[in-house]
């Protein structure tokens, strides 16, 4: 789970990823937020990954119509990077797409799945901390209700945290209400979870019924 | 006391600030080097327009505002180009009803408006054709670039198809007569505003819409900027009438400004054989790279006879009947009453035409006599259009597969047998139609395309390069049909199974061809292919009609969207329809993040509109 940042900033986390990759030729496949300008992100994310040795890459944005031989490539992928843009227009299209089963059952088959900022937050019970800080939050323009997301974890979490108390009130208030742990990490941390074991790269912070711990 | 003073100071600033407006005042040398090729008009000030879009890039670029001036319309700002382009002619109608205007109100020089072919006329010669609505206000030098600028919907002239055609004079207005009573509309402006700046970013060139100046009930001046905004239709009415004299004044004109322009060598000392065989050369070359770009973009511009939807250097004018399809819709025809227009493939012959015409206009200059045209039907300029032409049109097809341009050329060099091969194989998909036959649709007739080339090109890179093998001919299909194919269009002959073979095994070879001359692996050619493919055939691409909807869209939203809004929306559709993969675009600096909610909206709107109609024509 990616808080944000480019690559430079995420190499530890990057690092952690090709521990996890076992295949000497991997394919990656790249799943935008959205559809615009995605080719420009795309470009980015081979960009980052090239370093790696990484030859085979696919790019497969879910909300615009698309054929079912892609689809059925990004499931055999090594791994599956969900993009950052706004966490309601993703889940939205996810959902509507059948992905969000999809990618569910890719991870319980061992698949790997990284996901930055929305993406991240994608793969949490459901995406309330989108909606935060209210003075910086994604819009929900297309009047999602059901926010329900993966499920992957069972802890929330909030990506570009900065360590300020503006933030911090409100995930304060956030978490004496809403029982799970938050972490919150800012640009280039990040959670690494591989079966059991879970790491923190870089910064974190929880946020636990209306207190703060710095983990790492 | 102090605050007054601080504001006088900012008014000088800005009177310096907007010093240049001055110099667009009617002032042009086509007046003087060409007395034949215009009409002039006296102009009055047009009263109650008000400032709804300025191109503040654009005035940048011309040197009208400072490049450090804030994208924002000040009042002074306003009045500068409400004094510099709400005006309106003193026509024909105005004299012969001795309509009586103030002095004050009346503009201190006059404002041509030029002659040229038209096939609207009666006369075919373009002794009473040109500008009919619009009226050039003249031009500006800035960094060695000279722009002119016209303006349209400033009154009736008498060289607008009503006049001629119902042999009387009109008043400007006259809600009797819509074309010939001189005005124009926001929208005309809007659509081509979004139309012309994607056209802009794509390097496709074209003239700009500089400010649009609204009236009441939706008319407006709509004021377009061009470097040099002469047609070959400028040329083709004086050598219809074998006017020596004039035709040798357009020419000597216009070679000056691509000069002075940078755009052309300087040829102007040199013999007139040199001369005029540079400029015919020029031409030839021009419309048929311009012929196989807008072939292969999709684009249909009705180039016809009379050499007037185009620009001299095959730039966009006039987008009335500019579109650009989404699929290959060849046999699209725009219904125009009284005949049908070309369809994308006949643009080619159009071209040629052209070229042909500038052979004979060449031969007159030089000999002083003029031949008729069909004695120019070999002409060698008409084989170096056909070179061109075959040349772009390779040149075209690799730039799609997503081949870096150095490839491009290396293959042609060393292995055009290949390449024709691929292209027979895409021509063979890309002008597949539907057995539904021909039918009708609002602006004219069309036969649909079945396949759509873009999604093909974009998805086989990222498919090869990840199973190394090619694809099934079902598999294929369900990529590259369109929403417009028939199950009776997808039936798997003998034939069809035999075409999806033959792409895929020369496109792998041209692949392999490349990786080979650049002594690079398959798979980082694929990898390259993949990711500039994304960009050039990206799913949604604008087509003719996304555009009509997306200035309804805007046009809706547009009393509440200010001036500065309008230019920050088209900056950004702009700049999400840039498929050209050389420009690496940063993504958070300029996607929009930062627009206000409601304009955020509008452009997730505009972008579901282009990709709804995407396929369309």
């Amino acid at each position: 789970m990616y808080a944000g940042g480019d690559a430079r900033a995420n190499r530890v986390l990057d690092d952690e990823l090709f521990r996890m990759v076992d295949a000497k030729n991997p394919l990656m496949a790249y799943i935008p937020a959205s559809s615009y300008l995605s080719e420009i992100e795309f470009q980015h994310f081979v960009d980052q990954y090239r370093r790696f040795r990484v030859k085979r890459f696919l790019h497969f944005p879910v909300d615009v119509p698309f054929d079912r031989i892609l689809f059925k490539e990004v499931l055999k992928a090594d791994v599956i990077h969900l993009g950052g843009g706004n966490t309601f227009h993703f889940l939205l299209w996810l959902r509507k797409t059948k992905m969000l089963e999809a990618l569910r059952d890719y991870v319980h088959h061992g698949g790997i799945l990284t996901g930055l900022s929305a993406g991240a937050i994608m793969m949490t019970p459901d995406i309330e901390t989108a909606a935060m800080p209210s003075f910086d939050r994604d819009e929900n323009h297309d009047n999602i209700k059901n926010l329900d997301a993966m499920a992957l974890v069972e802890f929330d979490f909030f990506p570009h945290y900065r360590n300020s108390p503006r933030y911090d009130a409100e995930f304060r208030k956030f978490t004496r209400k809403q029982k799970r742990s938050l972490y919150v990490c800012p640009d280039g941390a990040g959670i690494v979870i591989d079966g059991e074991r879970k790491v923190f790269v870089g910064p974190t912070w929880l946020f636990q019924d209306g207190k703060k711990m710095a983990i790492n | 006391m102090g605050s007054t003073k601080k504001l006088d100071m900012q008014t000088d600033d800005n009177k310096k600030h907007y010093a240049p407006f001055a110099k667009i005042n009617g002032e042009h040398p086509f007046k003087a080097q060409v007395p034949e090729g215009r009409v002039e008009y006296q102009a009055r000030v047009k009263k109650g327009g008000r400032v709804v879009f300025f191109h503040f890039d654009l005035a940048k670029e011309m040197g009208l505002i400072p490049k450090d001036h804030p994208n924002e319309l000040n009042p002074e700002l306003e009045k500068q180009i409400l004094d510099t382009f709400s005006i309106q002619i003193i026509n024909e109608w105005d004299i012969e009803n001795k309509v009586q205007v103030p002095a004050d109100e009346m503009k201190p020089n006059t404002y041509m408006a030029t002659r040229y072919l038209q096939l609207q006329h009666p006369d075919k010669t373009g002794r009473t054709s040109g500008d009919g609505r619009t009226i050039w206000n003249g031009q500006i030098r800035h960094q060695g670039v000279t722009w002119d600028v016209s303006s349209c919907g400033t009154g009736g002239t008498k060289l607008s198809p009503a006049v001629n055609i119902n042999k009387r004079y009109y008043q400007t207005g006259d809600p009797t007569i819509s074309y010939g009573c001189g005005c124009s509309e926001t929208g005309e402006g809007l659509e081509t505003l979004f139309f012309s700046e994607v056209f802009h970013k794509n390097r496709v060139k074209t003239e700009r819409l500089l400010a649009t100046v609204e009236y009441d009930k939706g008319l407006a001046i709509n004021v377009r900027a061009y470097r040099n905004l002469i047609r070959p239709s400028h040329f083709f009415n004086h050598l219809k009438q074998g006017n020596l004299k004039t035709l040798k004044q357009v020419a000597d004109y216009y070679i000056e400004r691509q000069v002075l322009n940078g755009d052309w060598e300087d040829v102007r000392e040199k013999s007139p054989s040199e001369k005029y065989n540079y400029m015919l050369n020029q031409v030839a070359k021009t419309f048929a790279s311009t012929a196989a770009r807008f072939e292969d973009e999709y684009i249909f511009c009705w180039l016809d006879w009379d050499g007037d939807n185009i620009l001299m250097d095959g730039g966009v004018i006039d987008y009335g009947s500019i579109r650009q399809f989404g699929l290959f819709h060849s046999e699209y025809r725009y219904d125009d009453v009284q005949r049908f227009s070309t369809t994308i493939l006949e643009q080619r012959q159009k071209a040629k035409y052209i070229v042909q015409c500038f052979a004979q206009i060449t031969d007159f200059l030089v000999k002083k006599k003029k031949r008729p045209l069909a004695d120019f039907k070999n002409h060698s300029s008409l084989k170096k259009f056909d070179e061109v032409f075959e040349t772009s049109k390779y040149e075209n097809l690799m730039y799609k597969i997503g081949f870096k341009e150095k490839y491009s050329a290396d293959l042609m060099k060393a292995h055009l047998n290949h390449l024709r091969v691929f292209r027979r194989a895409f021509t063979w998909f890309e002008s597949a139609k539907s057995q539904k036959g021909v039918y009708k649709v609002a602006d004219g007739i069309t036969r649909d395309a079945v396949f759509c080339m873009r999604d093909i090109l974009r998805e086989l890179p990222q498919l090869y390069l990840t199973r190394g093998s090619l694809l099934e001919p079902l598999e294929f299909i369900e990529i590259i049909r369109s929403s417009y194919a028939t199950k009776n269009d997808l039936r798997m002959t003998p034939m069809l199974k035999k075409q999806i073979q033959r792409f895929q095994v020369s496109y792998l070879n041209l692949v392999d061809l490349v990786a080979k001359l650049e002594n690079k692996e398959r798979h980082q050619i694929l990898l390259d292919i993949t990711m500039r493919s994304s960009v050039i055939n990206k799913y949604d691409r604008v087509t003719g009609d996304s555009i009509t909807y997306v200035v309804q869209k805007v046009g809706k939203s547009r009393p509440r969207l200010k001036s500065e809004e309008i230019f920050n929306l088209v900056s950004e559709f702009a700049h999400y329809q840039t498929l050209n993969p050389d420009l690496r675009k940063k993504i958070s600096e300029d996607s929009g993040e930062d627009f206000p909610v409601r304009q955020k909206n509008i452009l997730r709107d505009m972008a579901g509109i282009v990709r709804e109609c995407r396929e369309g024509l």
